[in-house]
């Protein structure tokens, strides 16, 4: 999967999911400042990632996710590995 | 007619839930119910429950599995138990909390709902991790941007229906349209009142009067043909004399004003007491008085009411008050009954199902 493609599938769970705007998802977008998500917003993300890319995300790796672009640095990690 | 019977300062609370046990339909709906929260779990929990079973309202109990049985009648029809060895406590973060806890009572009832072993969910636990968990195992209605928890509310001459009060502590204007939409649902389905008119909470009649979110939510519900009849802001004053049959505004401004209002109605229940009790007069009086006494108390008492429906899933889940006793809960369960049935999660799909940011 490429990282293009990774994002694609991150910004469809912030535009399904949690009813984000999509032209505000970008690779810079900060999760809390940029989209507005709210603590549980990002549980729901971190746990649709896991089941969408079957992986597992700890509370302590999701702490550090702070940007679209950080999610999807993540995912290239995890399903490459 | 709508908000009881005319001349009279109140109505009974009967007016809304009598509905709810009447069962009319076929249907088969089974109730997940959390025998391990609040405060009066299992046994206030599973005397309510049982209460409210028959053959078209089957609970599943979830907690430990030994305590409820012994709990339970011999041979009792329409009820089965799930063992769940945890319990999320209230003092847990919510959403950590129900992203580890998954053994936990409200995990595993809220799994089976999302699973469709169930239809409802019912818990008098953590209303945080109840939210949560709700967001995160039965998902969101696609297309609802938050969920809000809708509660009835004792208020004269009838009860209103209320939200947010206490999922969403700060709300975009455009959450508290949709607040709009799914309460009116809600008042439509829930309390059987045809057409309700919808109040957005502020600190002044006027559209330009209160926070730039709740100005925006003015423009946008006033400019929406969903909601049928928005009457305009409302002040706090305007709640108890139900000016309107739903209240819009967002989780932390809804919570306090609950809160308040329960706190001012037991404190007035207290101090008639205390002057009826005061002397041999007053004590006199207070006998003539006791029949409508009980009725104004019957319809100021939440329990009737068995909690907050959370509104915008993509089932009923029903968040019972933490201190319930079994009454607060049997209502509890109908209510869920009552939201599988009609047509309220139907109508928030089908009006919030296809919304795009630009509508």
């Amino acid at each position: 999967m490429t990282r293009e493609e990774v994002f694609e599938h991150v910004k469809g769970i912030l535009v399904e999911t949690l009813s984000v705007d999509e032209d505000k998802v970008t690779m810079d977008a900060r999760f809390q400042e940029d989209l507005e998500t709210d603590s549980l917003d990002l549980v729901e993300l971190v746990m649709t990632m896991e089941e969408k890319f079957g992986i597992k995300i700890t509370d302590e790796e999701a702490a550090d996710i702070k940007t679209v672009g950080d999610a999807v640095d993540f995912v290239m990690t995890r399903v490459d590995a | 007619m709508r908000g009881g019977v005319k001349g009279k300062p109140y109505v009974s609370p009967h007016w809304v839930t009598d509905a709810w046990s009447d069962i009319t339909d076929d249907r088969v709906v089974r109730v997940v119910v959390d025998a391990a929260g609040g405060d009066n779990a299992p046994e206030e929990i599973v005397k309510g429950a049982l209460d409210a079973v028959g053959p078209q309202l089957q609970v599943v109990f979830i907690g430990d599995e030994p305590r409820i049985r012994a709990l339970l009648p011999p041979g009792v029809q329409d009820v089965s138990v799930v063992h769940a060895p945890d319990v999320i406590g209230y003092d847990e973060e919510p959403a950590t909390a129900a992203r580890a806890k998954t053994g936990s009572s409200i995990v595993v009832g809220l799994k089976m709902v999302h699973a469709g072993e169930a239809d409802a969910f019912v818990s008098a636990g953590n209303t945080g991790a109840v939210v949560a968990a709700s967001v995160l195992y039965v998902r969101r209605i696609p297309g609802v941007k938050r969920p809000a928890i809708c509660t009835i509310m004792p208020a004269m001459p009838a009860p209103v229906a209320f939200l947010d009060v206490g999922a969403n502590a700060e709300c975009r204007a455009e959450f508290l349209r949709q607040f709009a939409i799914m309460g009116q649902a809600f008042a439509r389905e829930v309390m059987s009142i045809p057409e309700p008119t919808i109040g957005l909470l502020s600190i002044g009649e006027e559209p330009t009067k209160g926070t730039p979110e709740v100005i925006e939510a003015h423009q946008l519900i006033a400019a929406d043909e969903r909601v049928s009849h928005f009457y305009g802001n409302i002040e706090g004053r305007d709640i108890m004399n139900r000016l309107v049959d739903v209240i819009v505004t967002d989780g932390f401004t809804g919570n306090v004003g609950l809160k308040t209002i329960e706190g001012s109605a037991r404190a007035i229940m207290g101090a008639l007491k205390a002057v009826i009790m005061d002397s041999v007069k007053t004590k006199m009086g207070g006998l003539l008085l006791q029949k409508d006494l009980q009725i104004l108390r019957d319809a100021l008492n939440p329990e009737e009411f068995g909690g907050a429906l959370l509104l915008g899933m993509n089932a009923p889940v029903i968040i019972a008050h933490g201190n319930s006793r079994a009454r607060g809960i049997a209502q509890a369960v109908r209510m869920g009954r009552r939201g599988v049935v009609t047509d309220l999660l139907p109508t928030i799909a089908r009006e919030l199902g296809t919304q795009t940011a630009s509508v």
